[in-house]
């Protein structure tokens, strides 16, 4: 019984330690609330979005899944798109100084202009606080937050993990499907997926 | 995009331009960080049998490809078969993973020399004395702390006979890579979702020790990836087990390969999945 006890113990603190290091981000729960600033040192925080449906996107411009979804152009029309329809597109770096795809704002604003990017903003996250978290895992990662700061879909771009961009016909959009259902009132269908892609690089 | 299609141009170049075929050979292997050949068991493919066939992974050092379930990152190692007629290849014997981890976030996969077995039935009519070809196209994503995705096409002419003996080039590898499949294990199981974790307890009277004990799964959206916390109490091992952020719906059963000692033997497990929390160990 001791011993059964300790275990359990032992579980409980464990994974509050675990919850210090990623936080989950939960379906149906208010998205964390947090503030960076973007690649031209204007700052952007969540709650300056209230009333408007929020997209983030986990990017590491050098990471072979970002590249699919980039050359082959998914993820700029994704992002023309949404932005067209009113909502926010974030995409976030959270990469740590000096490691791969790691930008300064700079280095952010050339990456956007030679890929032709169409997000709202591109964020600026080195330290990895907003990346822990949203618990964002992979580049890419997303989420989709509601007009109400309700977290609506976190999970993979797409259905079918790989690096080849042969792939994308195939494959469901789960940003474009959450953000037609939403804009229609309708529940998401697919709230959660599994992300794939590189992990974030992290520091420390 | 321009600069990615000019890498494999430059390599080829590279490539012109080195002495010899080994050469060549050994700057393609550095540049893709991870050498990728296919492999018979067997001298020969005999009519209506299974051979085995192996793709044989030999990584740079610090670089690794994947299992299965990948675990936080990455990509499982995939193969798409070309085959004679009559032909049938099957799925990877998947060896036992190792697990990496770079900060927070886990992976499983293989680092060093690795052989995936691939059981193919050989068409019951292919006729002795002939030659059959075997091609499998394989991709896989080989990663440090960067990722690089590869693919090469392999080929392999193999004689049909009536009966084959060992290919004594390749038997160690073969012999290895069954060492490291998961033993079915003669354990009772059992495992139940507890708030945000999931627990596993094993019983039986070869228990591992709990010192150095890992244990994974090859289903997804189950359990997080992070190493479970274990303690052993008798003939039983308790496993506990964040839940996966993207855990779906209870699975009927949780399918655990469990990892222990040096070498590393590898067992697996099915245990009968409760959704409901044990009363014992609500708080």
């Amino acid at each position: 019984m001791i011993s059964r006890l300790v275990t359990f113990t032992t579980a409980a603190l464990l994974s509050c330690v675990s919850a210090a290091v990623f936080a989950s981000a939960t379906i149906g729960a208010a998205a964390p609330a947090f503030s960076l600033t973007d690649s031209n040192g204007k700052p952007h925080a969540l709650a300056d979005y209230k009333g408007k449906v929020v997209v983030l996107e986990w990017n590491n411009p050098d990471c072979p899944f970002v590249r699919k979804h980039y050359g082959s152009g998914n993820m700029q029309k994704q992002q023309a798109e949404a932005t067209a329809a009113g909502a926010v597109w974030l995409t976030i770096n959270s990469g740590a100084s000096g490691k791969q795809g790691d930008l300064d704002g700079a280095g952010a604003n050339a990456y956007i202009a030679k890929v032709g990017a169409k997000q709202t903003a591109y964020l600026l996250d080195a330290d990895g606080k907003v990346g822990h978290l949203f618990g964002a895992k992979t580049t890419p990662h997303m989420f989709v937050i509601d007009k109400d700061g309700v977290l609506r879909y976190m999970g993979g771009i797409d259905s079918i993990a790989s690096t080849d961009a042969d792939d994308l016909a195939k494959a469901t959009q789960y940003v474009p499907q959450a953000l037609a259902e939403l804009a229609t009132g309708k529940a998401v269908s697919v709230p959660t997926a599994q992300p794939y892609g590189c992990s974030v690089k992290y520091g420390g | 995009m321009d600069a990615m299609r000019l890498i494999p141009a430059i390599m080829i170049v590279l490539l012109a331009c080195s002495p010899s075929a080994q050469a060549k050979r050994a700057a393609a292997r550095d540049e893709n960080h991870v050498a990728v050949s296919l492999i018979s068991e067997q001298t020969a493919l005999v009519p209506g049998k299974t051979a085995w066939l192996g793709i044989v992974l030999k990584h740079q050092p610090h670089w690794h490809t994947y299992w299965v379930n990948p675990g936080d990152s990455g990509l499982p190692t995939k193969l798409h078969w070309q085959l004679p007629p009559g032909f049938k290849a099957g799925d990877i014997a998947w060896p036992a993973p190792q697990r990496f981890s770079a900060g927070e976030v886990y992976n499983f996969g293989y680092a060093g020399q690795v052989l995936l077995p691939v059981p193919v039935e050989v068409a019951a009519d292919a006729k002795p004395g002939s030659m059959a070809r075997l091609i499998v196209e394989a991709k896989w994503l080989v990663c440090r702390e960067e990722c690089i995705p590869g693919k090469a096409t392999l080929k392999l002419s193999l004689p049909v006979a009536s009966a084959a003996s060992p290919d004594r080039r390749s038997s160690k590898l073969f012999a290895g890579a069954r060492a490291a499949q998961p033993q079915s294990a003669a354990w009772s199981a059992d495992a139940r979702l507890n708030g945000d974790r999931i627990d596993a307890v094993l019983h039986g009277t070869d228990l591992p020790p709990a010192a150095g004990l890992d244990a994974f799964t090859a289903q997804m959206r189950v359990l997080a990836c992070a190493p479970p916390q274990v303690s052993q109490d008798g003939d039983t091992l308790h496993l506990s087990f964040a839940k996966s952020e993207y855990f779906a719906a209870p699975p009927a059963t949780l399918e655990l390969v469990v990892v222990s000692g040096t070498p590393a033997q590898a067992r697996s497990i099915t245990a009968p999945f409760a959704a409901t929390p044990a009363i014992s160990s609500k708080p």
